[in-house]
C-alpha cells in the first residue's frame, strides 16, 4: 500500500516522460541514422540499407546510391573495395579523377566504367583510418549517367556553366556548344541549371565554392531526379560529432557549482552554531 | 552586579529555527525535480544528430540563465522594498537573490563555453550575448564584493538596493542583446536565428517538451527554494552577530 501510493505521484512524470519520448520519434528528421554516420532518406526508393551502410535503389532508372564507411584510409583503394563489395564486380581504374576541398574535408571524386553498360561516380574522403565512401551506379544499358564535382576557378559564380563544359569536354561525346540551354530547375538539393540537346544533357548546382554536376547521355529524362538524389545525399551526410566528453565536462561543472552553494550554506550554518556556542559557553564561564 | 547569562536574549531567538512546512515541501519538490528534468533532458530526449552529446547541455544552460533572471529579479523586488519600507527583510531576500542568481549565471556562462567549444571550435568569443552575459555576472559579484565591504548596516543596506535594481539592466541587456545586435553567432531559440548563427538549436516539440519543465524549474522552485535557505542563514548570521555586539557592549 505504502509503495502504491509512493508510485501515485510518480505517475503524472512517467506519462510525461513516455509523451516525451513518443514525441522524439515523431521528430526524427528524414535521415537513416547508422552508429557510424547518418544520411537523407530518399524517398520513392527502395531503401536497402543494414547498419553498416545507407543504400537506396531506383528499379526504373536502374541507380544504386550508397554511402559506407570502409575500412581502408585511402580514398582510392576504399572506393574500389567498397564497390567491389556491393555490386560484386571490379570496376578497375576511374577514368576520371579530381579532388575537391568541402567544409568536412578533402573529398576525391572518381568515375568508374568498368564495362559498355554500368558507371559508378563515387566520392570518398579519408575519416581517421577509414573512409567514407558515397556512390552512383547504374547501370541502365539505355543512359550513361555520371556525376561529379568540380571546384569553382577564380572568383564564385553562381551558375556551373563553366564547369559544365569542362564536364562535357572530358567527359562527353557531345560538346556544350552543340546543346542549347535548360530551364532552370529548383530542387530539393538546390538551383540547378544546365544544358540539353537531342541525346545528351548535363546540369549543374552551385553550392559554396564548388560546382555540382550531373552528365547524362542516351534517356537522360531522369537525370533531374538522379542528380537531385546523389547530391543531396552528397550535401547531407553527416557524422554525428562524439562529444560526450564535453557534456561530462560540463555536467560536472554546473554540480560542482551548485554543490559548492549547498555546501557553503551547511559551512555557514555550522559557523553560526559554533559562534553561537562560543558566544554561551564564554557567557556562562563569565556568569 | 546581575550574571552575566541575564544579558543574552532567549536561546531561540538565535537558534536554527525548525523548517517551515512550506519549504521542507519545495526542498522536496526541487530535489524531486532536479532529479526529473536531468533525467528528461540525459536519458529521454533524443541524442542530437548533428551537435551531438553536447546538445543535452541546453537543457541546463537556458534554464539556469533563466533561473538568475529569476533570482535577480528577486534582488530588484526586495531592493525596491527595501527603500520604500526599510524592512530588513527586504534586503535580505535581495542580497540572497543575489548570491543564488551569480551561482546559475555561472552555471550559464560555464556551460556556455563549454557547449562553444566543440561547436565553435573555441571556449570563448566576444559575441554580445557572450559578453554582456560575462559584464552580468562580474556586476553581480561585485555586488557581493561591495555588501561585504561597507560596515555601517543602514548605509549598506539602502546603497546595496540601489545598486541591484541599476544592475538588473544587464540581465535585461543580456536578454535582448542578441534580438537587437544582429552581429552575433549565438542561436536565438524562441523565435527566428540570426542569418550568422553557429550550432542553431531547430527546437522540434520533443525538444520543446523536454525542455519546458526544466525551465519551469529553474525559473520558479529552485532560485524561491535555494533564496528562503539563503535567507534563513543569513536572519541567524545577524542574530548572532547582534548577540556579539551586545556582549561587546556589555
Amino acid at each position: 500500500m505504502r509503495l502504491f501510493l509512493t508510485l501515485v505521484p510518480l505517475l503524472p512524470i512517467l506519462i510525461y516522460a513516455g509523451v516525451v519520448l513518443a514525441q522524439d520519434d515523431q521528430d526524427t528528421m528524414p535521415y537513416i541514422q547508422l552508429s557510424a554516420f547518418n544520411a537523407p532518406l530518399l524517398e520513392g526508393w527502395e531503401n536497402q540499407s543494414s547498419d553498416d551502410f545507407a543504400q537506396f535503389h531506383d528499379a526504373e532508372a536502374r541507380a544504386t546510391i550508397r554511402t559506407a564507411l570502409v575500412e581502408i584510409g585511402e580514398p582510392v583503394a576504399a572506393a574500389a573495395s567498397d564497390l567491389r563489395r556491393a555490386f560484386g564486380m571490379e570496376f578497375g581504374e576511374p577514368i576520371y579523377q579530381n579532388k575537391v576541398n568541402l567544409a568536412d574535408g578533402t573529398w576525391t571524386v572518381l568515375i568508374y566504367e568498368p564495362d559498355g553498360v554500368a558507371s559508378a561516380s563515387v566520392m570518398a574522403r579519408r575519416a581517421r583510418s577509414q573512409a567514407v565512401v558515397i556512390s552512383f551506379v547504374e547501370s541502365d544499358p539505355a543512359a550513361r549517367i555520371l556525376m561529379l564535382t568540380i571546384a569553382q576557378s577564380g572568383d564564385a559564380r553562381e551558375d556551373a556553366g563553366s564547369e559544365i563544359d569542362l564536364a562535357l569536354s572530358l567527359l562527353a561525346s557531345n560538346k556544350a556548344a552543340d546543346l542549347v540551354e535548360m530551364t532552370a530547375l529548383s530542387l530539393p538539393s538546390g538551383e540547378w541549371t544546365g544544358v540539353v540537346g537531342d541525346s545528351t544533357a548535363a546540369m549543374g548546382m552551385v553550392f559554396g565554392n564548388d560546382s555540382y554536376l550531373a552528365i547524362g547521355e542516351g534517356e537522360t529524362e531522369n537525370l533531374p531526379t538522379l542528380a537531385d538524389a546523389y547530391n543531396r545525399t552528397v550535401l547531407g551526410f553527416f557524422v554525428t560529432p562524439d562529444n560526450a566528453g564535453y557534456l561530462a565536462l560540463a555536467l560536472t561543472a554546473s554540480f560542482a557549482i551548485l554543490a559548492l552553494l549547498i555546501l557553503s550554506f551547511f559551512w555557514r550554518s555550522r559557523n553560526i552554531q559554533k559562534d553561537l556556542e562560543l558566544i554561551e559557553s564564554l557567557n556562562q564561564a563569565g556568569g | 552586579m546581575p550574571a552575566k547569562t541575564k544579558v543574552l536574549p532567549p536561546r531561540q531567538t538565535v537558534d536554527a529555527t525548525p523548517m517551515p512546512a512550506l519549504l521542507k515541501l519545495l526542498t522536496i519538490l526541487t530535489f524531486v525535480g532536479f532529479c526529473f528534468t536531468l533525467a528528461l533532458g540525459l536519458i529521454v530526449a533524443g541524442t542530437d544528430i548533428q551537435q551531438g552529446e553536447i546538445q543535452r547541455i541546453f537543457y541546463i544552460h537556458m534554464p539556469s540563465f533563466f533561473g538568475a533572471f529569476t533570482a535577480f529579479g528577486l534582488t530588484v523586488v526586495g531592493g525596491i522594498l527595501y527603500l520604500w519600507r526599510k524592512n530588513e527583510g527586504w534586503d535580505r531576500i535581495a542580497g540572497a537573490g543575489v548570491e543564488v542568481g551569480l551561482a546559475f549565471a555561472l552555471i550559464n556562462l560555464v556551460t556556455g563555453a563549454i557547449w562553444a567549444r566543440p561547436i565553435w571550435n573555441t571556449w570563448w568569443t566576444w559575441d554580445p550575448r557572450l559578453t554582456s552575459a560575462a559584464i552580468m555576472a562580474l556586476t553581480y559579484a561585485a555586488y557581493l564584493m561591495l555588501r561585504a565591504g561597507i560596515e555601517d548596516e543602514a548605509r549598506k543596506r539602502s546603497f546595496m538596493s540601489v545598486y541591484g535594481i541599476f544592475a538588473f539592466t544587464s540581465v535585461l541587456i543580456t536578454l535582448f542583446i542578441i534580438r537587437v545586435v544582429p552581429e552575433t553567432i549565438h542561436p536565438v531559440i524562441v523565435g527566428a536565428s540570426p542569418q550568422n548563427a553557429q550550432g542553431s538549436f531547430e527546437a522540434t516539440s520533443g525538444v520543446v517538451m523536454a525542455l519546458i519543465p526544466s525551465l519551469l524549474l529553474w525559473l520558479t522552485l529552485m532560485p524561491v527554494t535555494l533564496i528562503w535557505h539563503r535567507i534563513r542563514i543569513e536572519r541567524r548570521l545577524e542574530a548572532v552577530n547582534r548577540l556579539k555586539m551586545q556582549i561587546l557592549s556589555e
